[in-house]
């Protein structure tokens, strides 16, 4: 028999805030972090935009040790630190009351501005000593980090599925506790912007040099962002143990691959409505029973309208009961991030009705037009949000968010 | 992990050979390889042959055109763990793959592109490819595996990671068999690394560190009463930064299994070697086997390498094997491989 698996603590730094109140107010607001990107140059690219966000000080941190850390690492460790907090998991030190705590986490490019400066460094045949850029650039270094600085140790999953990560690092967590593998899991994503990643979008032309449109006939690419997104999943048994109230249920998971192309989704979006019908029958209700749904949105021609198709099949009949949105016109494509910080969207349109709106829609896509959510739209009887997100390599992965009814 | 996991297929490429045999029994040859930073320096290093006929199969696929000399490996290694499985079993196997830097090759191709010509100059036909997901999607189109699909990033200890979420998927139903990888490839920016690290270090013959690539891979499923070779326990999770918090994780990984238990030394000829070396034996645990051929250290695939040596290990005296996964950046792991008798 399965278990549930409920939310108690969130956390997060995106581009719009530095905690999860201050971003969700500017995301409902209607802000977007959209701004020239001044962490590198980018002279020779087409875009010179991106989603930045503000990286929180660290005030219990020697300022060596500060310097140490990542801005991947940056990013991670206080949106994890505001999940446990959250959650009821940190004692009077910030430190974790849990000694063991498996973590699930995504990223696609960790600390690879390390990695960089260190290619740098031996390309230009510095003879320098680089051991902090060789060895820490690797992803498990920030998982490191996170457990270091929080005070806890355990099994970790990093999953790479490229921009589906978020979501399957979420899902993963959730399946550990559904089995009975762990009672409680810290799960989230993180990323940092990059020079190569910037530039690799760039060269792709994947990025666009006017605003992120996602869902509209004029879209002409993505706009890149970074963040952070943590929450602790377990079992409401265990969270009544800690006398804590969740927040809501973790009810679907779906996760698929589509082997379409490496680049593109296949036209119809067969695997994404796949894993979406795996998600609602995980969930045990009907898409008609989904009244939110924070979508993949990349604003990039192809995925979008794809995207939209695999909206139309798989709500059918019952699209009209669902609103969609994608928040990438806010906070930017944040690639292993993304689903992470878009599943935290979507649990706070869960918790208060209201709806992130479909920001620079001009001429909405035909398909899902009448769905897309505009300014100050709310819905006080949302029952059930999910999350969607799909990544190169053809990951699609989808989360079921329920209320939690004690 | 609630479910024994049995090997019914593996694989492996090295820089021995390609199969089992080349693992069990190859001898690689050592190739001197320059520093990116010190050009007229040199280090040994052990490479995959992809000129060997195995691979001309896969360079003919029209979806690998581009695709990474990691993905070769991968692809290679899978399809002999695959040997047997029809369409319709291959379409209910999951895939999971696990490394540590992925597709250096073109990232570094791509990343020099960037900084010696300039940005404009960046290739939108290598960028995808070095996306970490990459090669799973290659591997999983190629071979017609249409279950999930996960790519897991870390140190060895990835491999217990994959292990364990296979492990989950088959508990879950989710699918019926899970096809697990550990691959890496090497770029001359690794001895870079390695130097740094402080592992390229002049020692005695026979126990020098060498940078190597390949991939290993194993096929599993819910064990049942016929087979033989499982998966009975899975360990990790014991962080380190030192080498002191290493030796202490160890000790605490080690506590889970029985004391008594025969273990396949993980042949990391740096300083994880030695602490493994010195605990195993204050432990009283035994060495199982010195047969083998040093194969140089290749992270995650080395990882999937030592469990299908203690897979083939087992003899009339000797039915449970621990392998160390000892992790060379964040944690200890180990694992526990069994021969079951016949039961039927």
């Amino acid at each position: 028999m399965k278990r549930a698996v409920v939310v108690t603590g969130l956390g997060a730094i995106t581009p719009l805030g530095g905690n999860v109140a201050e971003s969700w107010n500017a995301l409902i607001a209607g802000k977007d972090a959209e701004a020239p990107l001044d962490l590198f140059d980018t002279s020779g690219c087409r875009c010179h935009r991106a989603a930045m966000a503000s990286v929180p000080p660290i005030s219990d941190l020697k300022p060596k040790a500060l310097a140490r850390l990542s801005r991947a690492s940056r990013l991670a460790i206080p949106a994890a630190r505001q999940a446990l907090a959250a959650a009821g998991l940190l004692d009077s030190s910030g430190r974790s009351v849990l000694e063991t705590l498996p973590l699930s986490v995504s990223t696609t490019a960790g600390a690879m501005t390390l990695g960089e400066n260190f290619l740098r460094n031996i390309l230009a045949q510095k003879r320098i000593r680089l051991l902090a850029e060789a060895a820490r650039y690797l992803p498990q270094q920030q998982i490191l980090d996170l457990q270091e600085q929080l005070g806890f140790e355990g099994p970790s999953t990093i999953i790479a599925n490229a921009c589906a990560s978020g979501a399957n690092s979420i899902g993963h967590a959730a399946e550990m506790i559904a089995s009975g593998m762990a009672d409680c899991v810290l799960t989230g994503g993180f990323e940092s912007l990059t020079e190569l990643v910037f530039v690799g979008f760039d060269c792709l032309q994947a990025t666009s040099t006017d605003r992120c449109r996602p869902f509209d006939l004029k879209r002409s690419g993505l706009l890149l962002g970074e963040g952070a997104a943590f929450m602790v999943l377990e079992t409401p048994e265990n969270a009544e143990k800690r006398g804590v109230q969740p927040l809501c249920r973790l009810t679907g998971y779906g996760h698929g691959t589509d082997y379409f192309h490496l680049t593109q989704p296949q036209p119809a979006g067969e695997a994404l409505i796949t894993v979406m019908r795996q998600a609602v029958d995980s969930a045990q209700i009907s898409a008609g029973d989904i009244g939110y749904v924070n979508a993949h949105g990349t604003a990039t021609p192809v995925n979008d309208g794809t995207e939209a198709k695999a909206y139309q099949t798989f709500f059918g009949d019952v699209l009209e009961r669902t609103r969609i949105s994608s928040t990438k016109a806010a906070i930017g494509h944040t690639l292993g991030a993304a689903g992470s910080i878009e599943a935290f969207f979507a649990i706070q349109a869960l918790l208060t009705g209201k709806l992130p709106p479909q920001l620079n829609l001009q001429e909405p896509i035909p398909e899902i037009a009448s769905v897309l959510v505009k300014e100050n739209e709310s819905r006080t009887d949302l029952k059930h949000t999910m999350s969607v997100n799909l990544g190169f390599g053809g990951s699609n992965a989808a989360l079921i968010f329920s209320r939690y009814e004690n | 992990m609630k479910t024994d996991l049995a090997v019914i297929g593996q694989g492996a490429v090295t820089p021995a050979g390609v199969g089992l045999a080349a693992l069990l029994q190859g001898t690689p040859v050592e190739i001197p390889t320059p520093f990116v930073a010190r050009p007229d320096r040199t280090w040994p290093v052990f490479r995959v042959n992809l000129k060997e006929p195995a691979f001309d199969r896969w360079q003919k696929e029209p979806r690998l055109r581009r695709a990474s000399p990691i993905t070769f490996f991968m692809v290679e290694a899978a399809e002999q763990a695959l040997a047997g499985l029809g369409a319709a079993e291959r379409a209910e196997t999951g895939l999971i793959v696990a490394f540590s830097t992925g597709c250096l090759n073109y990232s570094r191709r791509l990343f020099e592109a960037i900084i010696t010509q300039g940005q404009k100059a960046a290739s939108p036909v290598l960028f995808p490819e070095t996306v970490f997901n990459s090669p799973v999607s290659h591997v999983a189109a190629t071979l017609k595996l249409e279950g999930a699909a996960y790519t897991l990033a870390g140190d060895e200890t990835a491999w217990i990671a994959a292990l364990k979420v296979a492990a989950l998927w088959i508990e879950q139903g989710r699918v019926k068999n899970v096809l697990v990888l550990g691959a890496e490839e090497f770029d001359s920016a690794c001895l870079d690394a390695y130097q740094n690290a402080g592992w390229l270090r002049k020692r005695e013959v026979g126990s020098k560190f060498i940078p190597s690539e390949g991939a290993a891979g194993l096929l599993v499923r819910k064990a049942l009463p016929e087979d033989r070779r499982i998966i009975s326990q899975l360990e990790d999770g014991f962080i380190y930064r030192s080498k002191i918090q290493a030796s202490a994780a160890m000790k605490r990984c080690l506590q889970h299994f029985d004391s008594n238990l025969c273990y396949l030394e993980s042949a990391q000829h740096n300083w994880l070697g030695e602490v493994e070396g010195t605990l195993m034996q204050a432990r009283k645990f035994h060495m199982a086997t010195g047969d083998y051929n040093y194969l140089g250290e290749a992270t995650l695939a080395s990882a999937g390498w030592n469990t299908i040596r203690a897979l083939q290990a087992f003899s009339e005296t000797r039915s449970e094997l621990l392998v160390p996964i000892l992790g060379a950046t964040h944690q200890i792991g180990a694992l526990e491989a069994r021969e079951r008798k016949s039961l039927v």
